[in-house]
């Protein structure tokens, strides 16, 4: 990776692991104090209160990965860091999506849901991993680059 | 070429061996500095305690979080209680001849509960406890999904490359019990089934350390069956059985470690690089360790489902619930009732949990007393094929003192939780 390459990585996980730390943070509280739901955040532990603190634990991991990654980025153990953190929020985030697409396909009363209630399934609030998801996607151009220079 | 006409010259001396190694060695081997790649770099993260037992909790998050919701929300909750209980259980109480009351039919279908002095028919198969309704249910409606999600992910874990990563990240811990990291690997395939992790038991080194392993997992891991019943009926449990269970596992096998005799060796661990697991050898493996857990599981449960209720219709069950009754009520803290369960859990323990959520759904027991029923049935004895294996795999002085160790653990662990209950108000 070049310079500016390596330079955007170095800001964009740090803003990154500071969020991520952050939700982790909040997850950790909202544990401690029954879960809430923020608009279109949740951190209620609704489906699961034994998910919750696990969950903050994963997250605060996650924003001390990519933290620790910042440093001297394009070193191939520091980029490691940061890939590491992106595959943990890949399988919390990737769970999350699991579980409504679980609960989406059987109805209630019938066999199989209603259009509308499929789609309801998937509906907001989302856990804080989920809004993390799409962010931590970048990581796949890194790797990418990295997998060239190996080459 | 050259080398082919070495070979030839068999057998080699110690010497001459050595120079063949040498020239084969210049001829394929290439030396040079060698640059870390990601892959590597991952690898190495994932063994280092730091950064390693984070990774763990993410995975084992995933693992059970996959479990949970292909087990219980899609086909257990989803279709399967649909299938048993809106329509084979009434299907079968409107066309199997006796009806409630008769003999055969309770043992068949449906053995009924008593309401207000008023015998009435069950509505779910967890109470209906007929060889056809609840023998059925127990291993195709809940069992055999929670089988499936779990080794679909436990494949997946080893061929990734997972599993040896996990031992190295534990070694530690488990030196303290006797043990070493690769007895991860018993213990994970015990809770899919306690039969192959007692013959994976095979990879530790000493008698003492197999000896420690099995009593281990016969007392304090609960098979995939079991784990799945228990999330269908106590889901907000299952964060203190577990919590409760790894203490015991820890604890007795520290106790254990001191008292029996023998060696606990180090040993050095090969792990292998990560690799792409192939869709073939997972559904292989998939298919043959289902497949293999269905074909010793089905005809237990259909069994333990006609001794119980036998046992029921002969009056069996309430004089032994009457006998063992002051001993459970006293020391364990737990209704006379769970007599039933203990007996069928002797034949199955996923059986035993659903006769225990028979109990629950007529409101026999308080929450703290279905929580600590949950955990003696787990700890209490391993389920038959266990106990023939357990039979197999040690000598006679070996079971006889895995089956000392049970009883002990299962008293002063099973009191002790009473202990706390009480100490804390709940019991």
């Amino acid at each position: 990776m070049n310079e500016m390459e390596e330079k955007f990585g170095q800001i964009y996980f740090t803003i990154l692991g500071a969020v991520a730390l952050a939700f982790g943070a909040a997850e950790l509280i909202a544990s401690a104090g029954g879960g809430f739901t923020w608009g279109i955040l949740d951190s209620s532990g609704a489906t699961d209160p034994l998910f919750l603190p696990w969950r903050a634990i994963i997250l605060l991991s996650v924003g001390f990965f990519y933290l620790s990654s910042v440093k001297d980025f394009a070193e191939v153990h520091q980029l490691a860091k940061a890939v590491m953190a992106s595959i943990m929020i890949w399988i919390v985030a990737g769970m999350a999506i699991w579980t409504r697409i679980a609960s989406s396909i059987p109805g209630e009363e019938t066999w199989f849901n209603s259009l509308e209630g499929f789609l309801a399934s998937y509906a907001p609030p989302y856990c804080p991993e989920m809004f993390l998801l799409p962010f931590s996607l970048v990581i796949v151009y890194y790797i990418m680059k990295e997998k060239e220079a190996e080459k | 070429m050259q080398v082919k006409k070495e070979v030839v010259k068999l057998p080699l001396s110690v010497d001459e061996r050595w120079d063949l190694i040498e020239k084969i060695t210049k001829q394929t081997v290439e030396f040079g500095a060698y640059k870390h790649t990601l892959k590597d770099a991952i690898a190495e993260l994932t063994v280092k305690p730091l950064t390693g037992i984070p990774v763990a909790i993410a995975v084992l998050y995933g693992f059970w979080s996959f479990f949970c919701d292909f087990a219980g929300t899609l086909f257990t909750d989803g279709f399967m209680v649909k299938i048993f209980d809106e329509h084979w259980l009434p299907w079968l109480q409107s066309v199997f001849p006796g009806g409630l009351g008769n003999p055969v039919y309770a043992l068949m279908v449906d053995a009924g509960h008593l309401e207000n002095g008023v015998l009435v028919p069950s509505d779910n198969c967890f109470e209906a406890f007929g060889v056809l309704t609840s023998g059925l249910f127990v291993p195709f409606g809940v069992v055999l999904w929670a089988v499936l999600a779990f080794y679909l992910v436990f494949a997946f874990l080893e061929d990734i490359g997972y599993l040896p990563r996990l031992a190295v990240l534990v070694d530690t811990v488990l030196h303290k019990i006797g043990l070493h990291g690769y007895a991860i690997v018993p213990t994970f395939l015990s809770l899919g089934c306690n039969v192959p992790g007692v013959t994976a038991t095979r990879v530790l080194e000493t008698r003492k350390q197999r000896f420690l392993m099995i009593t281990l997992l016969g007392i304090f891991i609960p098979c995939g069956a079991q784990i799945g019943i228990m999330q269908d009926l106590v889901p907000e449990l299952m964060g203190w059985i577990f919590l409760t269970l790894a203490i015991g596992y820890l604890g007795f096998g520290y106790i254990l470690n001191k008292i029996v005799p023998g060696e606990s060796p180090e040993i050095i661990m090969d792990v292998p690089p990560y690799r792409m697991p192939t869709l073939r050898n997972i559904a292989r493996k998939l298919w043959i360790r289902t497949s293999r857990f269905l074909l010793v599981a089905v005809p237990f449960v259909l069994l333990g489902c006609l001794i119980v209720g036998l046992m029921y219709l002969t009056g069996a069950m309430d004089w032994l619930a009457s006998v063992l009754g002051p001993l459970l009520i006293v020391w364990f803290g737990v209704p006379k009732e769970t007599v039933a369960p203990l007996i069928a859990g002797f034949l199955r323990k996923d059986l035993a949990v659903g006769v225990l959520g028979g109990l629950m759904e007529q409101g026999v027991m308080t929450h703290f007393q279905v929580f600590t029923s949950v955990v003696l049935l787990c700890i209490y004895f391993p389920c038959l094929a266990t106990f023939a294996l357990m039979l197999k795999e040690e000598n006679w002085k070996e079971f006889l003192g895995s089956l000392a160790s049970l009883v002990v653990m299962v008293f002063v662990y099973g009191g002790l939780i009473h202990l706390v209950g009480l100490m804390l108000g709940v019991a």
